[in-house]
């Protein structure tokens, strides 16, 4: 692996905090990537301090015609008694439009090193009210039931000869980790445009109330401009609604340039020793690998 | 069983087709609108790359199988870009649902390792069939953990008020020697639903009618009816390499039968319908379609070619 440390996503152990993130081999010939996912462990008492990186990726690609082909991107961990479960987004290449996406699991029982598949389809494909690039999983766990917020594409536009995915924040729950029920609707309103595209939902339990950091860009022009991706907020009492606040977020890019000098994207935020932390990346989509904030207010 | 073969009713070239197509007429599906018969099928026009794409219309029939009319057009159009149903639906399994009719769609879209992937989705009707809206975009039955692609051929049936659906689902795609083509592995599996939408797959990733060609055998159109006491499931089965112009290793219809809808015993020597001599259905018999009219059991079926001629149906005589 050589370019690339996008969607981290946090698993804490006693002496260390493990980053998952996606990362990519060189390009093929064609200019196309595939993407896997491996980890770094950061020491739990300096989060600046790098103690390891992983050697091999937690999960190889899948086999012919199947859903993960040619990515691994992202992945989200949880833990279920002694084994971790990951549940990650699942790329295959289609013809008429660049790719298809649907989530997979995945279970460790070795601390989170490496993963078997639970088979090799996907545990949530597409559905009749979420068509395509059911995408970027973020498992989480509230009074004994799996959350899952992901990502569902609604079609597909075309903007200066390009197909551009638009896709929207969804739900679903799950007693089992394996049947997931569906809230199928949008969970976040749109500010943007109603081509608004939403990323990330990552939610998190603070003061007795569920808040949600996701990021948000236009759904055309967005590469390397200011109609990238920022970092938006709602919040909600009941998991399923959420009132929108982006004001409240309180991260956007580095005003004095810099790696996130531009857009901010792909929030993870994750408790630990009484602080609150966030994970993101910067220009391009983490290129130049994700960054860390502390959460002061 | 005993079948009389009533012959081909149905030929392509002899009709004007919607759009641009002039052959096939593959995986006739039958439901009655009065007294006639109106039975829709896939038929294939070309994208401008020269692919096919499968598009559904029907033909109306008398209750001989007499030919009455067309169509006025195809009675959906294909998916949107990236959809599950882009570029073709076949089949279309028509249900009558009180007023209206179910259409279960078996969409196709291109992939690039592999040529497609599929899944079914579902739409209705409130005129008879002459067009079909979807209830959504995508699919109500999709690729799951133990069924990673090729989600297809469905065919819906109620029984004491639950919906069944029986259908397919890959399990393998092969690599072909001395060949850069890949082939499809597919066997049948069945799911259930209380409201003809949302399904649940009790069996998921178990094929339930065993194999008689090995594991490489390929499983495909399930149809079922009840009569004489007992479910009856026919089928299609072939090779999955060397299909395509190897009679001995084309499309044959298999049989098997059950009393809970669950459990099925696979005999194809019951069916007691093979290829014909010299005739539209002398190399291949595919895509059956059981359907019952007027106390009379019918199998709508396709012959050579998959139905680029047409297809013919055969009357129960005995069960």
């Amino acid at each position: 692996m050589t370019e690339f440390a996008q969607a981290p996503a946090t698993l804490i152990f006693d002496d260390f905090v493990r980053v998952y993130f996606a990362t990519r081999p060189a390009p093929s010939s064609d200019s196309q990537y595939v993407s896997y996912t491996g980890f770094a462990d950061f020491d739990r008492t300096d989060l600046t301090k790098v103690l390891s990186v992983s050697k091999e990726p937690i999960l190889l690609l899948g086999g012919l015609g199947t859903f993960d082909e040619f990515g691994i991107y992202p992945t989200s961990l949880i833990r279920d008694g002694t084994d971790v479960i990951a549940y990650y987004g699942g790329w295959t290449r289609c013809e008429s439009v660049p790719y298809n996406v649907a989530i997979g699991m995945a279970r460790s029982t070795d601390g989170g090193r490496s993963f078997a598949k639970a088979g090799p389809g996907p545990v949530l494909s597409y559905g009749i009210d979420e068509p395509m690039t059911v995408s970027g999983p973020k498992i989480r766990r509230f009074h004994d039931t799996l959350y899952m917020w992901y990502v569902a594409g609604l079609r597909w536009t075309v903007s200066d000869g390009r197909p551009e995915s638009i896709f929207k924040i969804r739900m679903a729950t799950s007693k089992d980790g394996i049947s997931w029920v569906r809230v199928g609707r949008n969970l976040i309103p749109d500010v943007l445009e109603a081509d608004e595209c939403q990323a990330s939902p990552d939610v998190f339990e603070l003061d007795g109330s569920y808040h949600m950091l996701f990021s948000y860009k236009f759904g055309s022009g967005f590469r390397n401009t200011d109609r990238g991706y920022r970092i938006g907020y709602a919040h909600s009492d009941d998991l399923v609604h959420w009132t929108r606040n982006d004001s409240m977020a309180g991260i956007q890019p580095s005003s004095d340039g810099g790696w996130d000098g531009q857009s901010v994207a792909y929030p993870h935020v994750f408790k630990l020793d009484g602080r609150l932390w966030l994970l993101y990346l910067g220009d391009e989509v983490g290129r130049y690998g994700f960054g860390l904030a502390v959460h002061s207010s | 069983m005993v079948w009389k073969k009533l012959g081909l009713v149905f030929n392509p070239a002899e009709h004007q087709l919607p759009g641009a197509c002039v052959d096939f007429a593959q995986s006739p599906q039958a439901v009655m609108v009065g007294e006639t018969i109106r039975i829709f099928f896939s038929t294939r026009e070309r994208d401008e790359g020269g692919k096919y794409l499968s598009r559904v219309t029907y033909a109306n029939f008398d209750r001989s199988f007499t030919f009455l009319s067309m169509a006025p057009s195809f009675v959906m159009d294909l998916g949107a870009a990236g959809c599950y149903d882009e570029h073709g639906i076949f089949p279309l399994n028509v249900l009558r649902v009180n007023d209206e009719l179910l259409g279960y769609i078996g969409g196709w879209s291109r992939r690039v390792a592999v040529p497609v992937d599929g899944s079914i989705g579902i739409a209705r009707s409130k005129n008879e069939g002459v067009t079909f809206e979807r209830i959504g975009p995508g699919p109500v039955l999709s690729s799951s953990i133990n069924e990673p692609f090729l989600i297809g051929d469905p065919f819906v049936q109620r029984f004491d008020h639950l919906f069944h659906m029986w259908y397919i689902f890959g399990t393998q795609w092969l690599t072909v020697e001395d060949s850069s083509a890949v082939e499809r592995v597919y066997k049948i599996g069945h799911a259930i639903s209380n409201d003809g939408v949302r399904w649940e797959k009790p069996s998921e990733g178990v094929q339930i009618i065993q194999d008689v060609l090995g594991p490489t055998e390929s499983q495909a159109l399930p149809s079922v009816a009840a009569f004489a006491g007992k479910y009856h499931m026919v089928f299609c089965f072939r090779e999955s390499i060397d299909f395509r112009h190897v009679p001995s290793r084309a499309y044959r219809l298999g049989y098997a039968f059950s009393t809970d809808l669950v459990n099925w015993t696979r005999d194809d020597s019951m069916l007691g319908l093979d290829v014909g001599e010299n005739s539209w259905d002398s190399e291949m018999l595919c895509y059956p379609h059981l359907f019952q009219v007027g106390g009379k059991t019918y199998l709508l079926y396709n012959g050579n070619e998959f139905g680029r001629n047409g297809f013919g149906v055969a009357e129960l005589v005995a069960p």
